[in-house]
């Protein structure tokens, strides 16, 4: 069901020093450790595999060529090839003018639509992937983090500089605008 | 648990059962090729500077380690050694940073017995003129002593008779060593050395003991002429 290999933690130092000291072996080792989660979160993000692809081999190539940015950052290399991605991403949605500033749960509420009438279980990916893809970048960060690449709330919370607790609050809310606008697809 | 929790646990189970987007094994070999020339690059990159680097970090280091090196090896250097011009440079640092009478006198006193187990180091590898020149340099801290007894007198006459005492007692102590020396060699020249250096230390004394505008009369008495300390009186030079 998860064929992303290992969560990521920290026990990618060994191989960052072995890395450092141009060991290639390594690099394909971190490569392969990551990429397929990268490329799984950029998917996520942008919807398009084009996109994806180029956007997971630039935060990989980012990522491994520049480890000595990495030493001073004091997070673990996982967050912090995260970071990448989602700067990337942020570049991405920039340059096709596709910043999204306003949340959902500012947005009216769909009164209309009654949220216990939501059948999850008969909701396809792509509605739930075209959904998610509708809310702030925050909360696609959090739920794709969370649910899609299964790490934990302070791995969540490294990557994205915040608390655990703020994290928590955040896939609440994350959870309520999801389930407003699939009700809001439902309806219209 | 409130009907929200339940449906939004819902949604998130839901969310989790979604099938993850994979690369197509395409995607992820040219990845690969190109994250390979990118890393390749980038060492060839660095491996252009580190030579420059390494280069000046080992000069740096280099020289660091050949001055700690040259510095720790003057500290025991003798004067037929090539850091012995070192350790004289250090001796006149240390001194330059020496104040107070008392801290003054401890210092020539210190550097007068150094002066002297460098004598004896020379007349032992036969080098009397080296033990001459340490002979000279001996006494000369000996007379910079008496000249700080004697400016401390004028401050303070009991602390300065003191320090004279000192002094008294170090040129005794080296007048029994450079008698014991004296005894020992048998070559002309250094025996006539050591007579000066005893005559010289003699008359350092007397510098000390006389007020400071009665200093000048410090230089050494011709062939070992000079009166010498009262308890150490000059043995006849063997022949």
């Amino acid at each position: 069901m998860r064929p992303l290999g290992k969560a990521a933690s920290d026990d990618d130092r060994p191989l960052i020093e072995r890395v450092r000291k141009g060991d290639q072996d390594a690099v394909r080792a971190l490569y392969e450790r990551y990429f397929d989660r990268i490329y799984n979160y950029v998917y996520a993000r942008l919807g398009r595999a084009e996109d994806a692809e180029d956007l997971a081999i630039d935060t990989m190539t980012r990522s491994l060529t520049r480890l000595d940015l990495f030493q001073d950052q004091g997070v673990a290399f996982s967050s912090w090839v995260y970071r990448i991605a989602h700067n990337a991403t942020i570049d991405h949605y920039r340059r096709q003018g596709r910043v999204k500033l306003v949340s959902l749960e500012h947005a009216p509420a769909l009164q209309s639509a009654d949220p216990s009438e939501l059948a999850v279980e008969q909701l396809s990916n792509q509605d739930l992937h075209t959904a998610i893809r509708d809310l702030t970048d925050e909360q696609q960060q959090v739920l794709i983090l969370r649910f899609f690449q299964d790490l934990t709330a302070a791995q969540v919370a490294s990557i994205m500089g915040k608390t655990v607790g703020a994290v928590q609050a955040l896939q609440h809310r994350a959870l309520g605008s999801l389930e407003r606008a699939l009700q809001g697809r439902a309806v219209n | 648990m409130t009907p929200e929790v339940e449906r939004l646990e819902r949604l998130a189970e839901r969310l989790r059962a979604v099938e993850p987007y994979m690369p197509p094994p395409g995607a992820k070999i040219r990845g690969w090729n190109l994250v390979l020339a990118a890393v390749e690059q980038s060492t060839r990159a660095r491996s252009r500077v580190h030579p420059v680097r390494r280069l000046v970090l080992a000069t740096v280091a280099a020289a660091a380690l050949l001055v700690v090196g040259a510095v720790a090896a003057s500290a025991d250097s003798l004067p037929d050694s090539v850091f012995y011009p070192l350790k004289g440079v250090l001796e006149n640092a240390r001194g330059a940073l020496t104040f107070g009478a008392s801290d003054q006198l401890a210092f020539h006193l210190e550097l007068a017995n150094t002066r002297m187990t460098e004598a004896q180091a020379m007349f032992a590898r036969h080098r009397v003129d080296l033990a001459d020149q340490a002979l000279s340099a001996l006494d000369d801290q000996l007379n910079d002593a008496a000249l700080v007894i004697q400016a401390e007198k004028e401050s303070d006459p009991a602390v300065g008779a003191a320090m004279e005492n000192r002094l008294r007692q170090a040129i005794s102590t080296h007048d029994a060593q450079l008698a014991g020396l004296q005894a020992q060699v048998t070559n002309p020249t250094a025996v006539n050395a050591i007579m000066q250096a005893r005559d010289r230390a003699a008359q350092a004394l007397q510098t000390a003991g006389k007020p400071a505008n009665g200093k000048g009369n410090s230089s050494p008495s011709p062939n070992g002429q000079g009166s010498g300390p009262a308890n150490s009186p000059h043995p006849t030079p063997k022949h």
